[in-house]
């Protein structure tokens, strides 16, 4: 259907619409019309992405001008893969309704792994692997030497792509990651670099987070992407996590080791190359002192994306002498390395800022905080020099000057921790520095000053106005969406008690407490003999999980619920979930019902979705609290207490509820699935938490079902679940929760629409 | 009788049922009882007709052996012999145990299909009631000749007879009774058994190793039950237990279902992350670190108890569809030989592009729009049912066709002009529509009351069913033709008086009703024709066989 939204002509490529999914876009058209960034919370499965797709493609159509390009980030492969086919799916609408030829260009970009087409590396089953064998045939060195020496191995398919590649700019289409290999094969050029190559010049491009928040990958691939860009991040409510994890550094014993070895064999090879080849250093030398102005003068003609590794006064500035020459560099790496030896070699707990730590070293070991801050880029450009074809060898050291420049360059955002053995086995020495960013607006403040909007969205983002604070961004527009409903598909419950009136908790001192875990146990029990096909329980941490599977098993539950359902846990192991993870999905396909077992914030929580008979039922076995005695998250409470005005309990809380909204909306995605929600704890009921559930969840909780016992929550289950079995056709819903065109330019339902979007 | 040709497994003299000494015989397809100095059995029952064997607890000083039939009734054997009653008595239940259980698939599935027959059936039911309830024939006679059809089908059925999965918690059914003093009884059924074979073919495997030679039955689930293996979640100690071996291979089953990996790109963890960071970056401290040196005993039993808990599940599974797996394994395997599938990037884009456009797919978005059908109006959906197989498949029109010829006749009928030239004259078009009127010349047969506006409805549903039952009665009687057998000839005799019967206790008591209804008699006229051709068929045949025999 065609759609005018706020005087916008939008191509909408059903026949239908999701009132929300009106008002969602027209939001989103405001947040682009005041050029600003936005957080937008849409209930998951009521067709966010195409909503999204929808509105950016009609607006970069009616104002070429004003909106160049869609960077669409989201967070996992398959999420990506989904978003191009409903990209797809809206230019295929396009042409059929325009009947002209369009000239769209759309990619996905995704690490080599899932793009190599090169035989034997894209057999590596690691993305480091994959990486580091590209890198040694593709190299420009080595691809030079190969002049030399026609023995040299390069890659057929980068070599094909950089002769003609780069000429012709890839032909308009939709091209999802297996597209650009099929291409690849085709033409037999590399996919990978034809990807990123053209990212530059295509309308919409899709990747992962870490291709704009991560400064090392960042400053490869994103960094000539135009001003004039809408970003949006998908999926976005951990997006604080992700920016704090790409910039803090964990530094061990083995970290060092490795490390000691590079610079040993940098030692080595500039050693050989100054008898063989001594004009080379001299080369570089000479660069180094007209300084890194190149990059200087793109940035400020505003070309770059701001690399908060690499920070603006480095570039105006030469390097300075001291590490100038690739010796004293390496003598200098040497010395810096001594330093955090003897730093781990500590029998207690440290924690220390970066400027105490700046003056530690200069008092210990005379380093400057100059030299220390050039050091990932003189790294850089030494490897360069030196033609290391082997990168991946060379990350111990480049992890530690990359610690050296961001520990010189920030005075606040980060800390220092230094601890000798872990909690758990103090006997056992195994000292770890941890340099950890505490403020997540670090890593993506590049993001929102250098692009026009920025759009936060996830189907969780509640409460929507804390994103903002952490990120550090003044936003146009927060707004959170519910779900109209023609029938009420989704039943939070709230089980704070056992049959027996034990208070379920899962907080710390009941923790081991055999009563809440017998009745926890019988929940489970209980609706699994309710609870058609699929259930997923979740627990707090991967330990709790374990002690509880445990003590089940002692107690005899486990035998009782394999009676009604096949039992399934998630393991640490990756590979061994994803088996686990598909026979679940078999035994729910082939009627049996299998019940899975599985941790909150872990990865099946975060990138797998229940989708119906999948996920009947969702069991949230108690509040799943990060793990508090953590030093790292004790600092970084602090410092949100201290900047944001933000107390340790409403973060914890916050974090906590946002990993539970993320656990139960595993099992709704869409408005034809249903499904239960259990939260088993009673902390749940209280207002403090019930109040940051996303309000499409919280809207459906009565005051009946705050404090229930097992025995009632599976009454109100049973009923429920009786009600939903019945057929539901899409008459049902229309007028309600689906829209007609029609039915949409009604003024009683625009006036409707006005009030599904809750501003903030 | 034929019984002397049955061969009978065991004899046992002396037992006594209803206070008469007798000798009870185990044949292969039936237990019979003859009191004593007579050769005839008074009791023979089909092992398929007993549901169960009760017997006397040991040491009572009666020792009796009960069989329960499927009809309820029993009958109570004594073992009387005094010295050996016991041992009689031991063989002759062993045998029955082994023996029932052999019938009782095999009756349970005629009894289920008569059952089911019947149900699905209702004019089968009807002359079921009609002619085995009111006692016109035996349940016997009334099967004999419908059970041929069913054993043919049965035996197509049987092959491809659905697979019954396990019990998820077949091991947990298990359940150990302590017997007193300090030791623990485990209750094996056969379906227990097959269960855990299936299972774990790794214990089969050792079974088959150790059983008889080396083990008995019994010592070899008891060791399976004190082995590690069934306790998981005790960490192995000696590698003496024969088990061990199973749990090595279990493990290495595991592993190679891993590295396998996943066919659905969808819920393959492993290559979710799109760049994961690298080493040394993040917060990972998070995690505690579980490397297997750092862990406790506690911890690593409970990780053993969760990887039971993936592995059992799997394996149950896997089980339930073995069967149909073992076709595809030779597929793939052939195929792998052509050297395609090596490469897996030639299948996964088939199976990952389907299972993306259903994950992006919202189904009540959409339009429904499906090719425009006629609805399909059925009044007695058996008949669609079993309705004739087409032969030329040519014949049938598809929905679009008669959609079209439907649109083509409505353009036809709108561009439809008279030829006002060439139509017939009045004279002769009116003496056609009289002649097509009811009444007409034409039309004669129509003009008789239909029977269905002259009798009540009951009269006419009771007239079906003795239509049904007669029929039915007379199938019988005529299949007997020609008799050349002497058991045709009893049948025939048998069917002769089963129509007589028939024609006084139910033919006769309806003529009366209609009678006294007033109605026209004429209605049974038909009926008794047919009866009256059999009858004197049957004398034919009765005189020229007295003939003969004189």
């Amino acid at each position: 259907m065609k759609l005018n939204i706020d005087g916008l002509l939008v191509y909408f490529p059903y026949d239908y619409i999701y009132p929300e999914q009106y008002s969602y876009m027209l939001e989103l058209k405001r947040t682009l019309d005041a050029k600003g960034h936005g957080v937008l919370e849409m209930p998951s499965g009521t067709g966010k992405t195409i909503s999204l797709l929808s509105l950016i493609v009609a607006y970069q159509r009616a104002f070429p001008l004003e909106v160049t390009k869609l960077i669409y980030c989201s967070r996992t492969v398959p999420e990506i893969e989904k978003v191009v086919e409903e990209l797809r799916k809206l230019m295929e609408f396009y042409a059929k309704e325009t009947e002209e030829v369009n000239n769209f260009l759309a990619l996905a970009l995704s690490s080599r792994k899932n793009l190599c087409i090169h035989p034997e590396v894209s057999s590596l089953r690691f993305g480091k692997e994959v990486d580091g064998k590209c890198h040694s045939l593709t190299a420009s060195y080595v691809r030079a030497q190969r002049h030399g020496n026609p023995n040299q191995p390069v890659c057929r398919f980068y070599e094909e792509f950089d002769a003609v590649g780069r000429q012709v700019p890839l032909p308009a289409g939709v091209y999802n990651l297996d597209d650009l290999k099929d291409l690849g094969r085709r033409k037999g050029w590399c996919p990978y670099y034809l990807a990123r190559y053209s990212i530059l010049h295509a309308n919409i491009v899709v990747y992962s987070y870490h291709y704009l928040l991560d400064p090392k990958i960042a400053d490869l691939v994103s960094k000539e992407l135009a001003k004039k860009s809408v970003v949006v991040f998908d999926e976005a409510h951990n997006i604080d996590n992700v920016c704090i994890d790409s910039m803090s550094v964990n530094i061990t014993r083995r970290t060092l080791d490795r490390c000691q070895n590079n610079v040993d064999t940098l030692q080595n090879t500039i050693q050989r190359i100054k008898e063989t080849d001594a004009a080379k250093l001299r080369e570089e030398y000479r660069r180094l002192v007209e300084g890194l102005k190149e990059a200087n003068v793109a940035r400020e003609t505003d070309v770059y994306l701001a690399n908060p590794v690499l920070p603006d006064e480095i570039l105006k500035e030469a390097v300075p002498g001291s590490i100038r020459t690739a010796e004293h560099f390496v003598g200098f790496l040497r010395r810096f390395l001594e330093y955090l030896k003897s730093r781990l070699r500590v029998q207690h707990v440290v924690q220390e800022s970066a400027p105490q730590f700046l003056k530690d070293i200069f008092d210990k070991v005379c380093i400057d905080r100059k030299p220390l801050r050039f050091c990932a880029e003189r790294l850089q450009s030494l490897l360069r020099t030196l033609e290391i074809t082997d990168i991946s060898d060379f990350s111990a050291v480049t992890l530690i000057s990359n610690f050296a420049t961001l520990v010189s360059t920030y005075s606040q955002g980060f800390t220092i921790i230094i601890e000798p053995f872990e909690d758990r086995t103090p006997t056992i020495a195994n000292p770890v520095l941890h340099f950890s960013c505490m403020d997540p607006s670090i890593a993506i403040k590049p993001v929102f000053q250098r692009f026009q909007s920025v759009i936060i969205t996830s189907g969780t983002l509640s409460p929507v106005d804390i994103y903002p604070r952490i990120l550090d961004f003044r936003p146009v527009t927060m707004a959170s969406f519910t779900m109209t409903l023609a029938r009420t598909c989704l039943c939070p419950l709230i089980v704070g008690r056992g049959n027996d009136q034990v208070a379920l908790s899962s907080k710390f001192e009941t923790r081991e407490d055999f009563a809440v875990i017998r009745n926890y146990g019988n929940l489970l029990l209980e609706m699994s003999a309710v609870v058609p096909d699929g259930i997923v329980a979740f627990f707090t941490s991967y330990v709790y999980m374990e002690n509880i599977v445990a003590s089940w098993y002692e107690q005899g539950i486990l035998e009782n619920i394999q009676r009604n359902k096949l039992i399934f846990i998630e393991t640490q192991d990756a590979a061994e979930t994803s088996m686990a993870l598909e026979k679940y999905q078999e035994a729910c396909e082939n009627g049996r019902g299998a019940i899975l077992l599985s941790v909150a914030r872990g990865k099946v929580s975060e990138g797998i979705d229940f989708v119906h008979h999948f996920g009947r039922a969702v069991i949230m076995f108690g509040v799943p609290y990060v793990y508090t005695q953590s030093r790292i998250l004790k600092a970084r409470l602090e410092y949100l207490r201290d900047q944001f005005q933000i107390r340790e309990n409403d973060f914890l809380t916050f974090d906590a509820m946002r990993h539970a909204a993320q656990c139960v909306g595993r099992a709704i995605r869409g408005k034809t699935d249903y499904g239960l929600m259990i939260f088993a704890d009673k902390r749940y009921a209280r207002a403090d938490k019930r109040g940051k559930l996303p309000r499409w969840i919280q809207e459906h909780i009565n005051d009946g079902s705050l404090n229930l016992t097992v025995d009632e929550a599976v009454q109100l289950s049973k009923h429920f679940l009786r009600q939903m079995a019945q057929p539901f056709s899409q008459v049902d819903q229309l007028g309600l929760s689906l829209l007609t065109l029609e039915q949409l330019e009604s003024p009683e339902m625009l006036k409707k629409i006005a009030q599904i979007a809750h501003q903030t | 009788m034929a019984s002397l040709s049955e061969e009978v497994l065991l004899v046992v003299k002396k037992v006594r049922q209803k206070k008469q000494d007798g000798t009870l015989y185990l044949m292969a397809e039936r237990i019979a009882w003859g009191p004593e100095g007579k050769d005839r059995f008074t009791v023979s029952h089909s092992y398929s007709d007993i549901r169960c064997q009760k017997i006397s607890p040991d040491g009572k000083a009666k020792v009796q052996l009960q069989l329960v039939l499927h009809t309820g009734e029993s009958t109570t054997f004594h073992f009387a012999n005094e010295s050996t009653s016991r041992k009689d008595w031991e063989a002759a239940k062993e045998l029955l145990q082994q023996l029932l259980p052999k019938f009782k698939k095999k009756a349970n599935k005629e009894l289920e299909e008569k059952n089911k027959m019947l149900q699905e059936d209702p004019v089968l039911f009807q002359l079921y009631k009609d002619l085995v309830v009111s006692q016109v024939i035996s349940a016997e006679e009334f099967w004999a000749n419908r059970l041929g059809g069913i054993n043919n089908g049965e035996s197509a059925a049987c092959e491809n007879k659905q697979e019954v999965g396990i019990s998820g918690a077949f091991l947990a059914d298990i359940r150990p009774q302590t017997d007193g003093c300090n030791g623990l009884r485990y209750n094996l059924t056969a379906d227990i058994i097959e269960s855990i074979f299936r299972t774990y073919p790794a214990v089969k495997q050792k079974y088959k190793e150790n059983v008889p030679h080396n083990l008995t039955e019994k010592e070899f689930w008891t060791r399976f039950f004190q082995s590690h293996y069934f306790h998981r979640d005790r960490i192995s100690t000696g590698t003496q237990d024969i088990f061990s071996e199973c749990a090595r291979q279990d493990e290495k089953g595991l592993k190679s279902l891993v590295t396998q990996g996943v066919k659905n790109p969808m819920v393959d963890l492993l290559s979710l992350e799109d760049k994961t960071l690298d080493e040394g970056y993040g917060i990972s401290s998070a995690l505690p670190s579980t490397s297997h040196a750092s862990r406790t005993v506690k911890e690593s039993s409970n990780f053993a108890i969760i990887k039971r808990f993936n592995h059992h599940s799997a394996m149950v599974l896997a089980a339930g569809s073995r069967k149909r797996d073992v076709p595809a394994d030779q597929a793939s395997e052939t195929s792998s030989t052509d050297g395609n599938s090596r490469d897996s990037d030639f299948f996964q884009p088939p199976l990952k592009k389907v299972k993306l456009q259903e994950a992006i797919e919202y189904e009540d978005l959409q339009q429904e729009n499906r090719p425009k059908t006629v609805a399909l109006n059925l009044k007695k959906s058996d008949r669609y049912a079993h309705g004739p197989v087409p032969l030329q498949s040519q014949q049938y029109t598809t929905s679009q066709d008669i959609i079209n010829s439907v649109n083509y006749i409505k353009h036809e009928m709108s561009n439809y002009k008279p030829n006002l030239t060439q139509v017939l004259s009045s004279a002769a078009a009116s003496s056609a529509i009289a002649a097509l009127s009811p009444g007409g010349v034409l039309m004669q047969q129509v003009a008789q009351q239909a029977i269905n506006q002259m009798v009540p409805t009951e009269i006419q549903a009771e007239l079906k069913h003795l239509y049904v039952a007669a029929g039915e009665l007379l199938r019988h009687f005529w299949t007997c033709f020609p008799v050349n057998t002497a058991f045709l000839e009893e049948k025939v005799t048998k069917m002769k008086s089963n129509l007589e019967r028939f024609q006084i206790t139910k033919l006769r008591p309806f003529q009366e009703k209609i009678q006294r209804q007033y109605l026209s008699t004429n209605l049974t006229g038909h009926l008794e024709c047919m009866l009256q051709a059999a009858y004197s068929k049957f004398h034919i045949w009765q005189t020229r066989r007295m003939m003969r025999k004189t």
